[in-house]
């Protein structure tokens, strides 16, 4: 296990009529344990510069990308010099507050994750070589007159914003983020798929069961102050 | 003006095959100026018997801040290091606070009820909690009545 440790402190000689000063130093361990964290995203720098207002917010870290409930933590930290400058910080749509130039944040963070939309596609009929099955940009053709053949070149494609997994002639795909996708529209239909049967053979392949997800309701979110450039530190150390 | 500085240490020589080390010092400013924060609630201690969740800053009734930069400061004192304080922002949960954590962040408060922070404790057998903010708000005060 990792030992990180994380250290605050406070100081003040006129904040009040006495002074006030106070450190705080603790180890980061995992939830309920004495085991330390031992991932991280890494410390990261990301710069903010768009034109357009309504794009200019981005997710700095997603809870799919943390364990739900986990004693995960947030560095983050505003790397502007112009005192008026700030990044309001959002988790999901609450607004926490800002960070004004040079400030920075640790906080805990739950990382409550959505569910990742998923359905199940079946090669079915009879395939030919040269038919086709299109989904999420990616254009799979048949090599073979054997269903299992041609359901295992599905499972072998990287699908950009899926996952899959084979049995027989049964491919299972799943979300690799949690969110209301649309493309799952019923237990029995999807969006997006372009079936092409060269030999009218009835080679089909129909959605057998499918479950449409739900948003993650904890993403951090930081929206800049000005559209000209902005850049931002952060960490995030999860389970 | 007051001068309040803080900072933040986060080292480790195992987390990565190289060792990590971030350190940070900032000064408490008021919203897009140098002009230090010179308010605060104190640095208060509290031992909690219930689960039940406060409001460790109540917003006054027809306050907001929302455009102020103030700085929140909570921490679990607890030894016990199943023992953990939930602490949520309006109608979400920012995460938990197990023995020992502490969390700084910046807080803009809009109106009552809105976006109050809130600590739920984990258990009723008693815990110490500190917290303390130092803002330039207008009508909060660390005794008001939340209702």
């Amino acid at each position: 296990m990792a030992t990180t440790i994380a250290t605050i402190s406070l100081a003040s000689s006129d904040l009040t009529s006495n002074s006030l000063g106070f450190t705080a130093t603790n180890p980061l361990y995992t939830a309920g344990s004495a085991t330390g964290l031992s991932l991280t995203s890494g410390l990261a720098k990301t710069n903010f510069t768009s034109t357009d207002p309504a794009s200019r917010s981005k997710i700095i870290y997603r809870a799919d990308n943390a364990a739900t409930s986990g004693a995960n933590k947030v560095y983050l930290r505003n790397m502007s010099t112009t005192p008026a400058e700030f990044f309001t910080v959002y988790i999901d749509q609450e607004e926490m507050g800002r960070l004004y130039a040079g400030d920075w944040a640790f906080f805990p963070w739950s990382a409550t994750q959505g569910t990742l939309e998923t359905f199940v596609v079946t090669a079915t009929g009879t395939v030919a070589v040269g038919d086709s099955w299109t989904f999420d940009g990616i254009t799979t053709t048949s090599t073979s007159a054997a269903l299992n053949t041609f359901a295992q070149q599905v499972d072998n494609e990287h699908y950009p914003n899926w996952t899959t997994s084979i049995s027989g002639a049964v491919v299972t795909f799943t979300a690799r983020q949690a969110g209301v996708n649309g493309v799952v529209t019923a237990s029995d239909a999807i969006t997006g798929d372009t079936l092409v049967d060269l030999a009218d053979s009835n080679f089909t392949m129909p959605i057998t069961s499918g479950a449409a997800g739900t948003r993650s309701e904890s993403d951090i979110v930081l929206l800049p102050s000005v559209a000209t450039t902005m850049d931002l530190e952060h960490m995030l150390l999860h389970e | 003006m007051a001068t309040t500085t803080n900072s933040l240490t986060l080292t480790s020589t195992d987390l990565f095959d190289d060792s990590l080390s971030i350190s940070n010092t900032s000064t408490c400013y008021k919203a897009g100026t140098t002009i230090g924060l010179d308010q605060t609630t104190g640095l208060t201690r509290t031992y909690v018997t219930a689960t039940t969740q406060f409001d460790p800053f109540p917003v006054v009734k027809g306050a907001t801040n929302a455009a102020e930069n103030g700085k929140v400061y909570i921490a679990n004192l607890s030894e016990e290091i199943t023992e953990f304080i939930t602490v949520g922002i309006g109608d979400a949960v920012i995460g938990k606070l197990y023995a020992g954590d502490f969390l700084w962040m910046p807080w803009s408060p809009k109106l009552q009820h809105v976006n109050d922070i809130e600590i739920t404790p984990s258990v009723a057998t008693g815990m110490h909690i500190e917290f303390m903010a130092i803002h330039n708000y207008a009508n909060i005060y660390p005794d008001s009545a939340d209702s």
